[in-house]
């Protein structure tokens, strides 16, 4: 549970715009990142379509996902022969390699047993190697950041096993963009490791276009690689606010002893370092003169806007781990951020963002399971001049003038949301940009009449 | 490439028997040869076949209620529910007074596990206390999400308590997700609540102007209500409420006094339309404001059913206007679109309805189909006494209205309702069947199999759908049109919107994007000329 304390948790109870979406959403994207993998979410057909709607939206790709589709009847009788009817259907229609299920608060309140049921299935349908993998994510259980890493946990519950020692690293990201994941990749290929990424929707969900279309797309982590995690050298997680009791990696660490270097996403020039040092220090290889250069334009291009970005004062939103890793941007730059925000409940969140501002020479606001409408009014009383988050935060544009920087999941009112770069030096050094020109397309829109407001009609 | 019955087993029999056997009663091959042709619609969909229907609650509260502006929409339950449809369906809407539009806003209660296991009714009636203090609405409505209606909160005790508390309305809607089998049954829900609870709590008795009317099942998606306004308007109609596409509470509240209604979208809004009928005398009239032809021939049945000259006269004038201004830039667009062909596939009326705009731009229509409508919307009203009422349907709670004496006034005799029975679909819809081709095709509750496979075997130049099939079909090289938010377009009913429409559909076939959709490699050497020793020469 959360830490709370008068300062960051309102008291209200209506949630006005919500700032978080539910736990099977996390779910899906998941198992989205996991190769020739269909999703089944176990309740009303609602659920499902809602989802798939909202995931489609923001990467404007094929989102196929199932439902069990659950009526009245379902609620008294159990849901037991539509998940089954379910699996056949999408097993002929699809030939996934794994199926995933995610629950919703419908099947959680009827008490559904969904191990039990697929173990069943299993049994019955004489195919106890078929991977299918179960989430509990009840949409009152948590938000979809929660979901997100706890189906990660629950997958390699299910998947992985004390294997042999290999040379590979676990990498397990949060929900980043598809960009995002290729650049990690890059930044890997080019320290030249063995690794395991863990999810993969680089592809799955950023699918180039090609004849002829198939249901199923490339990509994803191999469910072969998956299961070899618990041999692995070390686990390195970008999930430096999860809790451990959802977190993947300390489930690696306890269950077959590899060693968990939990950090934040390599977002910024010190997150930047803690992940490539952290490579450095578990493989014992040097860091390449290209990555060594990547990280001196990005401190080059930091000199040069830093007269710019001092002049920022930032509301930063969205899911836990993506808005600690903007808040280090922010705070390295010098822009301030007056208010850090999250709909999620996390309790490392507030301790983390405390300790990356402690140095900010004013207090910064820190608001945990909130909502839009407060942050809204903490932007106003902190004289934020840009918002960095997901596309949500254009109330914030309408009822603030606050500018947005568009960044996250979901970003529905612009394209591209799969394509923005902000990890690793580059990535940093072009969401810097954003940030900075953001500021600086707003100075420039009244900087004159201002001025001249200023200094000659006063007089 | 046409569909028979033979490649239409052949899609069928990829799927397991069982499945193919439902299937199979809910797809038609038009013949114009038999009197009838049943399809199946509003039943269940098969579980893990990837359908596009929503749940009760989306119907309920995302459709009906949502697009009324004065009104605060309270979801009761976990904030998915009330995130998933904040500001989803692109329903414009504009108000007098800026301080009671909340059409913005997503107000939920955002139930946590303990609320679920200690019930949620103290929370919600939290919530509507601090919903009255911060935006002072005229009246609340509270949709329930699934875990409602299993953990047993009594909504509408809290309801009755806050009324009593607050003074204003507070109307509660059970649309837990599992009822029925789609939208639809949320439709009906909420059509059932606003007849009894809201409809006639006006005070007037006779509307302030000539020829009043309603406009029902109009949403105003991308602004289709405002155009249709704007025509009704310049005629000289009186519009006495939007049901509901920016919609009014204080509008609704009046409905009573219009002397005819317009049903737009039949599915979502017809039992309204069938009360205000029973309860006031109001006959409903089928209009149709999508495409030119569509839009006049609704004008001209609506001069019909008033019978006044000068009415009719403007009608004809407004006709002869629009038409001038607009026909020769759309006639423009035809050129484009000629010859080319189409699947129609959305909700419950706009895949007939927008048949119009294509057969306009000589676009011939191959499939056509809804979401989640039912067997009037394809065969006509007249199979309404033979559907059948299965377990599904039987969970809506059931209202009827009843005449009211005070206020129940035939607006036309009876004997002049025959012989306009007779011109014009006065409460009468036949349905998607009636206006299709010979060999097109018809299917209910499309799913994604079927939308790649009925692809590949009709070629279609452009697929009419939503955001779930949308890149399905542009990753197949398709030219695709979002009719369920119009790609963040429109508006596209009435005189404008059918030049709106053409021109998004022709940039969409004319755009250079699709140039490169073959890759040179594939049809043509990468190098004019000869590759020598030297170089390319």
């Amino acid at each position: 549970m959360a830490e709370k304390n008068k300062e960051n948790v309102s008291f209200r109870n209506v949630n006005e715009n919500p700032c978080n979406m539910c736990m099977p959403m996390g779910g899906i994207l998941a198992l989205k990142g996991i190769e020739q993998s269909m999703v089944i979410v176990h309740g009303s057909q609602g659920c499902s379509t809602y989802m798939r709607r909202h995931i489609a939206e923001h990467f404007n790709e094929p989102v196929d996902v199932g439902s069990s589709s659950l009526n009245e009847k379902g609620t008294i009788y159990g849901g037991e022969k539509n998940l089954r009817q379910a699996l056949d259907n999408i097993r002929k229609v699809y030939h996934p390699a794994l199926i995933g299920i995610v629950t919703t608060c419908l099947a959680e309140t009827i008490g559904e047993d969904i191990e039990r049921i697929t173990g069943q299935y299993l049994i019955d349908k004489e195919m106890e190697e078929f991977p299918i993998v179960t989430a509990s994510t009840p949409g009152y259980g948590g938000s979809h950041f929660e979901g997100y890493f706890f189906t990660l946990k629950r997958i390699l519950m299910q998947l992985t096993e004390a294997a042999e020692k290999n040379n590979k690293i676990n990498i397990i990201i949060p929900n980043i963009s598809p960009a995002d994941i290729r650049e990690i990749k890059r930044m890997l290929a080019l320290m030249e490791i063995e690794y395991v990424l863990y999810p993969d929707f680089s592809d799955t969900l950023d699918r180039p276009f090609a004849k002829p279309y198939t249901k199923m797309s490339n990509g994803g982590t191999k469910i072969a690689d998956i299961r070899s995690m618990g041999g692995a050298v070390a686990t390195i997680q970008m999930g430096i606010t999860i809790e451990d009791g959802i977190s993947p990696g300390k489930y690696l660490e306890e269950q077959f002893g590899i060693p968990l270097y939990n950090i934040a996403i390599p977002m910024g020039v010190e997150s930047t370092d803690v992940f490539i040092n952290t490579i450095a220090e578990i493989t014992g290889k040097k860091v390449p003169e290209s990555m060594k250069q990547e990280r001196g334009r990005l401190l080059d291009g930091m000199i040069d806007s830093h007269k710019y970005n001092f002049q920022g004062r930032s509301v930063i939103f969205g899911e836990p781990e993506m808005v600690y890793g903007v808040t280090k941007i922010c705070v390295e730059n010098g822009v301030f951020p007056a208010v850090v925000a999250t709909g999620s409940q996390i309790g490392r969140f507030n301790q983390l963002v405390t300790a990356a501002v402690a140095d900010c020479p004013e207090q910064s606001k820190i608001l945990i399971e909130t909502d839009f409408s407060h942050i809204l009014a903490a932007s106003k009383e902190g004289k934020v001049n840009i918002g960095i988050g997901p596309s949500d935060g254009r109330y914030l544009t309408e009822k603030g003038d606050i500018p947005l920087v568009r960044l996250g999941f979901p970003i529905h009112d612009r394209v591209g949301g799969q394509r923005l770069l902000s990890v690793g030096y580059t990535g940093t050094m072009m969401l810097l940009d954003r940030i900075t020109n953001t500021l600086l397309e707003n100075k420039y829109k009244s900087y004159r009449s201002s001025m001249y407001e200023k200094f000659y009609q006063q007089g | 490439m046409g569909m028979n019955e033979a490649k239409l087993q052949e899609i069928l029999d990829q799927y397991p028997a069982k499945v193919q056997k439902n299937r199979k009663k809910h797809i038609f091959i038009k013949r114009s040869d038999v009197e009838s042709q049943q399809i199946e619609a509003n039943t269940r969909t098969i579980p893990g076949i990837i359908t596009n229907r929503g749940c009760a609650y989306a119907g309920c509260k995302g459709v009906v209620l949502g697009p009324i502006k004065d009104m605060v929409h309270i979801v009761h339950g976990p904030i998915g529910c009330g995130y998933y449809a904040w500001n989803t369906r692109r329903n414009k809407a504009k108000s007098d007074d800026p301080k009671q539009n909340f059409i913005n806003y997503c107000i939920s209660t955002d139930m946590q596990e303990s609320d679920i296991v200690f019930g949620g009714e103290k929370k919600l009636s939290k919530v509507i206390d601090e919903v009255m203090e911060i935006f002072h609405p005229k009246a609340i409505t509270l949709s329930a999400t699934c875990p409602v209606g299993l953990i047993g909160d009594d909504m509408g005790a809290v309801a009755k308590a806050a009324e009593a508390k607050h003074g204003v309305q507070v109307l509660s809607f059970s649309c837990e997700g599992y009822k029925g089998v789609s939208q639809s049954a949320g439709h009906h829900i909420a059509n059932n609540i606003l007849m009894e609870k809201v409809i006639g709590t006006g005070d007037q008795e006779e509307a302030p102007a000539k020829f009043p009317i309603n406009l029902l099942g109009e949403y105003n998606i991308g602004g289709d209500g405002w155009e249709v306004e704007r025509i009704l308007k310049e005629i000289g109609y009186h519009v006495v409420s939007v049901m509901t596409g920016d919609g009014s509470y204080e509008a609704i509240k009046n409905a009573h006094t219009a002397e005819l209604n317009l049903v737009q979208c039949h599915r979502s809004i017809n039992y309204i339309a069938e009360m205000l009928e029973t309860k006031y005398g109001t006959p409903w009239l089928k209009v149709n404001f999508i495409g030119i032809q569509g839009t006049i021939e609704s004008l001209r049945n609506m001069a019909l059913y008033f019978d006044d000259k000068e009415l009719t006269l403007k009608t004809e004038a407004v006709i002869a206007s629009e038409l001038a201004r607009i026909e020769p830039i759309f006639d423009q667009y035809k050129k484009i679109c000629e010859g080319k062909t189409a699947f129609c596939f959305v909700g419950g009326s706009r895949g007939h309805h927008f048949q119009n705009l294509f057969t306009e731009l000589g676009i011939e229509t191959l499939l056509a189909g809804y979401e989640f409508a039912h067997r009037d919307d394809y065969e006509g009203r007249e199979v309404i006494p033979t559907i059948k009422t299965d377990a599904d349907s039987k969970n809506i709670p059931h209202y009827t209205a009843e005449v009211d004496e005070k206020r129940f006034r035939l607006k036309v005799s009876p004997e002049k309702l025959e012989e306009l029975k007779a011109k014009i679909p006065l409460g009468e819809y036949k349905g998607m069947r009636f206006d299709m081709k010979d060999g097109s095709i018809i299917v209910d509750d499309l799913n994604h199999f079927e939308t790649e496979e009925f692809i590949k075997v009709l070629k279609p130049d452009i697929f009419t759908s939503g955001i779930k099939d949308k890149y399905v079909i542009q990753k197949m090289g398709i030219n695709s049109k979002q009719l369920h938010s119009y790609d963040y377009s429109g508006p596209y009913a009435g005189f404008n919107g059918a030049v709106k429409f053409a021109e998004d559909i022709s940039m969409g076939f004319a755009s250079p994007t699709w140039n490169f959709i073959t890759p040179p490699w594939k049809n043509q050497p990468l190098l004019e000329g000869t590759v020598t020793e030297e170089g390319v020469a």
